[in-house]
């Protein structure tokens, strides 16, 4: 055992020689190894260089393959690749190949970017060109400047197209049929238009992420230019079938809007224009009846100025406005109802303020109306008027048939059309509300009757001055002409008696076709020229006839018992009734009055007195049948003869012979002139 | 409205449509009324409120040669006036005096200081200087407008200058401006013409047909008060003569004559041929005139009439206000009555 011990140790130190030496030897070969890798390495390196300057060089013919392939995404991975040595080498060693692949490139971008602005490729696609072209260092926003143009482009040509249908609307204007104002055709290529504006508004969020700002503000130009074309057909008057179809379009494209851009809010924006929009549109509604029914009343300045020869122009102009105001008045109602009924929803949110729109629109309708009526009769040419109002009318004189014709329209009004509206208005258009309590509600009919009676009897005060006057002018002349203190023996009556009766005969004619008589002498009435206006479907104006009735009644009463004593204040100046009689006779009242203050400022001799007092007898004679107040006519024909006489040196009447003779050959004569005119 | 029971009576003795305020007499509320009357002798009277308002005492009765178309009292001498008078077919116009006792007299006749001659046609009205001793008159005729010096002591007038407004116009009577003694209003047949009498020109003028008479107010500058024979009264302002600032709805026949109360600015009264005088207050319009108007606000209109006085039985043509007890007016209508009364009851409370 020892000795194989002490063997091994000596095995053990033979091994570790052993070691040693191949440990050196290995060394050895390692050290005349080393240069020959060194070598190897550097080989290796070249050849990486090689292959590097190989694709380099290679770049230009892949980038055109790429390009071919419309491989570009590899194409870009590939140029940016190449990027580090065009910076290091592109100005020497790579120069001819930098410039072919910049060339190349050069195709890329511009394939790219026409890849962005082609709408038939897929949004990704065009989102990942825009991403390689951002890549690419291509100034990207520029493209998104010019793409949003092309998209407000888009939008300009959209609504332009709605002006066609505008245009479309506006030739088929017949009442009959608007109601298909967007024909199918254009309807499905705005829908198809708009479909693709949402889409391009959606593709542009996902593009360009930031965009948002700007299509929201894209998608409230389109809201807008929809209520401007809406604007602009208000404008020119469209019907609310019209209007509601109009915002049904908008609607839908609000709807899609919202759809694709729910952080616009484009029906809440939607929602104010709207609003504005209705409001508009029950404003310029009124105006244009109020035009409607302006226009109808000025037929009558218009036909005296043609000269057109009717029977009874003033009765046929009263029914036609008549007509104008409570068809005009219940188709605007009609026609605000179709707004009400409609299920939009946009309409349903503006329900309560629709309603109290109209409500007010009337309020301010009627109150305009009135305005128009007292310009119209000349009563409110004081103070500050709108210029450009009166400009028109200023010039020429006021028709005393207009006058009269406002007056009756006025109480038609009061009495018919207002209670007519109210009603249509309480069944329909009541529940407003959006005013708040306090205010009340915005029509109240009494304010309106009240403002169209005082209006009414304001252009009948205002017919019977301007016919009164009239006559002063003749009567003025007849009595400021002559020198009556040397006047000649009385031939004949004199002229102004005939101009005198030929302007009440004007009169009558023109009180004939407007004012319904009185309800005692309703026999006399023939039916092809009385008013249309039925008393007896007005309970107000019956009782009112009934009321007046007995009261002269009672004053004829008081009147023969007074006999011609201080009945002359009470008889002259009584209130006008609407009504022939009432105011034909206070014409005729306030003209003999007129004729005994003319009388009373001059100074007759006796011929003078004479010619007075024969003048008074014709007029006596003829004067019968016009007047229903008989004794007040008498007597104040009685009242001039004595002024005549008051105001005379020598009163010595006429004998009644010669008185009877003159009066006679006037008689014939006139009857004469009546046969053969 | 209430009648004439709180009015004062005086009948004069024939028909009568002149009437005027003795503005000069500061001791007592005094007018003077003339009558018009073809045939018979026609009066001047001069009537004195009694110290407790109660009654109307016949202070002087005078007779005047023709009847009395227009008399204006002297604003500075109580005993002197003037009147424009005719006789069939000649007018004239003179200034008379009151013979100083006449209380002792007997039939105490008029003196007559001067005649107001050089008139080629109708006399229609005598002016006075507004306010103050002052020596000029004015008459005016059909066609001519006279500028006249007057001396009371030396009993002459003179005509300083006369002009013509054209043959056409048919002037017929006329307002001194109490704010501008230069400017005279005058009516016409088409128009209301305004006057300087410096230069003796027309300077102006409104085309406003058949304006009876006329009246400055006396408060307030620039006011201008027509009366018209259908369309009432109209308020002016002289700066702006395209519309009148005011309308008043007037009388149910003509208003024949408007005057202005001495004291109270828009205080009117009118008189007119439906035998009635009417008191007004035209409030100065404000801004919103026109929306006063409107549906809104029917109520707050205010009734510019205050007071209707019926209890005439004809027409009413002589108006005056009485400038010692400015709430107090005359007025006459052409059967002869003289009625005084008092605004005070109808006055608003402030």
């Amino acid at each position: 055992m020892n000795n194989n011990i002490v063997g091994m140790e000596a095995n053990m130190e033979q091994l570790l020689d052993k070691i040693i030496s191949v440990q050196s030897r290995s060394d050895g070969v390692n050290t005349s190894l080393f240069e020959k890798r060194e070598h190897i390495e550097k080989l290796h390196r070249t050849r990486n260089l090689l292959r590097k300057v190989q694709f380099i060089y290679d770049l230009p013919t892949r980038l055109g393959k790429c390009i071919r392939s419309e491989a570009y995404a590899d194409a870009v991975r590939f140029y940016i690749g190449a990027m580090p040595i065009f910076k290091a080498y592109g100005d020497s060693s790579f120069q001819d190949c930098k410039r072919a692949s910049e060339e190349a490139v050069g195709i890329i971008t511009k394939n790219l970017q026409g890849k962005v602005f082609s709408d038939s490729e897929s949004i990704q696609a065009r989102a990942e060109a825009v991403m390689l072209l951002k890549q690419l260092n291509f100034p990207v926003e520029n493209l998104k400047v010019k793409l949003f143009e092309k998209l407000e482009q888009f939008l300009v040509d959209l609504h332009l197209e709605s002006k066609e249908i505008a245009h479309v609307s506006a030739t088929l204007d017949g009442p009959n049929n608007h109601g298909n104002v967007t024909d199918p055709a254009s309807s499905a290529a705005h829908e198809s238009s708009i479909h693709e504006f949402a889409e391009a508004i959606r593709a542009y969020r996902v593009i360009f992420p930031d965009s948002e700002q700007q299509l929201v503000r894209l998608a409230q130009d389109l809201v807008n230019m929809h209520f401007e074309a809406v604007h602009r057909h208000i404008k020119k008057q469209l019907q609310s079938e019209d209007l509601l179809e109009m915002l049904r379009v908008i609607w839908s494209d609000v709807l899609l809007m919202d759809e694709v851009l729910p952080e616009a809010a484009i029906s809440d924006f939607s929602l104010v224009a709207a609003r504005n929009a209705v409001k508009e549109y029950v404003a310029s509604t009124f105006s244009h009846l109020l035009l409607g029914i302006t226009g109808t009343i000025m037929k009558v300045q218009d036909r005296q100025k043609v000269g057109v020869e009717e029977e009874y122009p003033l009765q046929s102009v009263l029914e036609a406005s008549k007509k104008a105001v409570i068809q005009g008045c219940m188709n605007v109602l009609l026609d605000f109802r179709q707004l009400l009924d409609e299920k939009l929803e946009l309409s349903l949110k503006l329900r309560d303020l629709t309603i109290d729109w109209v409500q007010e629109g009337f309020q301010e309708f009627f109150r305009k109306l009135n305005e128009r009526f007292l310009f119209l009769s000349g009563k409110s040419n004081s103070g500050s008027q709108d210029l450009s109002l009166t400009q028109g009318v200023q010039g020429e004189k006021v028709l005393p048939g207009l006058v009269l014709l406002l007056a009756q329209l006025s109480l038609f009004i009061e009495q018919s059309a207002i209670p007519r509206i109210t009603e249509e208005i309480a069944s329909s258009f009541s529940s407003g509300g959006a005013r708040g309590y306090e205010y009340g509600p915005a029509f109240i009919p009494a304010v309106i009757c009240r403002t169209f009676r005082a209006a009414g009897e304001k252009c009948l005060d205002h017919y019977v001055r301007l016919r009164t006057q009239k006559i002063s002018v003749l009567l003025r002349k007849r009595f400021t002409t002559p020198n009556w203190v040397k006047h000649k023996e009385p031939r004949e009556v004199h002229m102004f008696v005939d101009l005198l009766l030929q302007e009440f005969e004007a009169i009558r004619g023109e009180v004939k076709q407007i004012l319904p008589p009185e309800l005692s002498r309703k026999h006399h009435r023939t039916d092809s020229n009385g008013s249309t206006t039925s008393s007896r479907s007005n309970p107000l104006r019956d009782d009112r006839m009934n009321r007046s009735n007995t009261q002269r009644a009672r004053s004829q009463l008081l009147e023969t018992h007074l006999a011609k004593l201080f009945k002359q204040k009470v008889e002259i100046f009584t209130k006008i009734e609407f009504t022939q009689e009432s105011v034909v006779t206070t014409i005729l009242k306030l003209c003999l009055k007129s004729l005994q203050e003319f009388v009373r400022l001059q100074t007759f001799n006796r011929r003078g007195f004479q010619q007075i007092q024969l003048d008074i007898e014709f007029l006596r004679t003829t004067l019968k049948d016009t007047s229903e107040d008989e004794a007040a006519t008498d007597f104040l024909l009685d009242e001039v003869v004595v002024a005549a006489a008051e105001r005379c040196l020598d009163p010595v009447p006429l004998d009644q012979p010669i008185l009877d003779k003159l009066i006679q050959v006037k008689v014939a004569k006139t009857s004469e002139q009546n046969l053969n005119p | 409205m209430q009648g004439g029971s709180t009015g004062i009576g005086y009948g004069l003795k024939y028909q009568a449509r002149c009437i005027s305020d003795v503005k000069a007499d500061t001791d007592h509320t005094s007018f003077l009324a003339a009558t018009l009357s073809l045939k018979e002798e026609n009066e001047v009277h001069l009537i004195r409120l009694s110290s407790d308002g109660n009654e109307l005492i016949c202070e002087g009765l005078f007779s005047h040669p023709n009847e009395i178309w227009d008399l204006a009292s002297c604003p500075f001498d109580q005993r002197i006036f003037s009147t424009v008078f005719s006789s069939g077919e000649s007018y004239g116009a003179a200034v008379w005096q009151i013979p100083e006792l006449y209380g002792q007299l007997n039939s105490p006749q008029l003196e007559r200081i001067a005649s107001l001659d050089g008139h080629d046609s109708k006399i229609r009205s005598v002016l006075w200087w507004p306010t103050g001793r002052h020596d000029k008159l004015i008459s005016i005729d059909e066609q001519n407008l006279l500028l006249w010096s007057l001396d009371t002591s030396k009993k002459t007038a003179q005509v300083q200058t006369k002009e013509s407004a054209g043959m056409l116009h048919y002037l017929s009577g006329g307002a001194w401006d109490p704010h501008d003694v230069n400017a005279v209003a005058i009516t016409c047949d088409s128009s209301i013409q305004f006057w300087d009498l410096r230069s003796m020109t027309k300077t102006n003028s409104i085309e406003h047909a058949h304006v009876r008479n006329l009246d400055y107010d006396m408060k307030k500058k620039y006011t201008l008060v027509t009366a018209d024979d259908e369309f009432g009264i109209h308020i002016w302002d002289t700066r702006m003569l395209n519309f009148p600032f005011l309308e008043l709805p007037g009388h149910a026949h003509w208003t024949w004559t408007v005057k202005c109360n001495p004291e109270i600015e828009g205080l009117i009264l009118s008189a007119g041929t439906d035998s009635a005088v009417n008191l007004w207050l035209a409030s100065p319009p404000n801004g919103d005139h026109l929306t006063s108007e409107s549906l809104e606000s029917p109520t707050r209109q205010v009734d510019p009439l205050l007071n209707s006085y019926t209890d005439y039985e004809d027409s009413v043509y002589g108006l005056a206000w009485s400038s010692r007890q400015p709430w107090i007016f005359a007025s006459l209508s052409y059967d002869g009555r003289v009625v005084v009364e008092s605004v005070k009851s109808h006055l608003p409370r402030k």
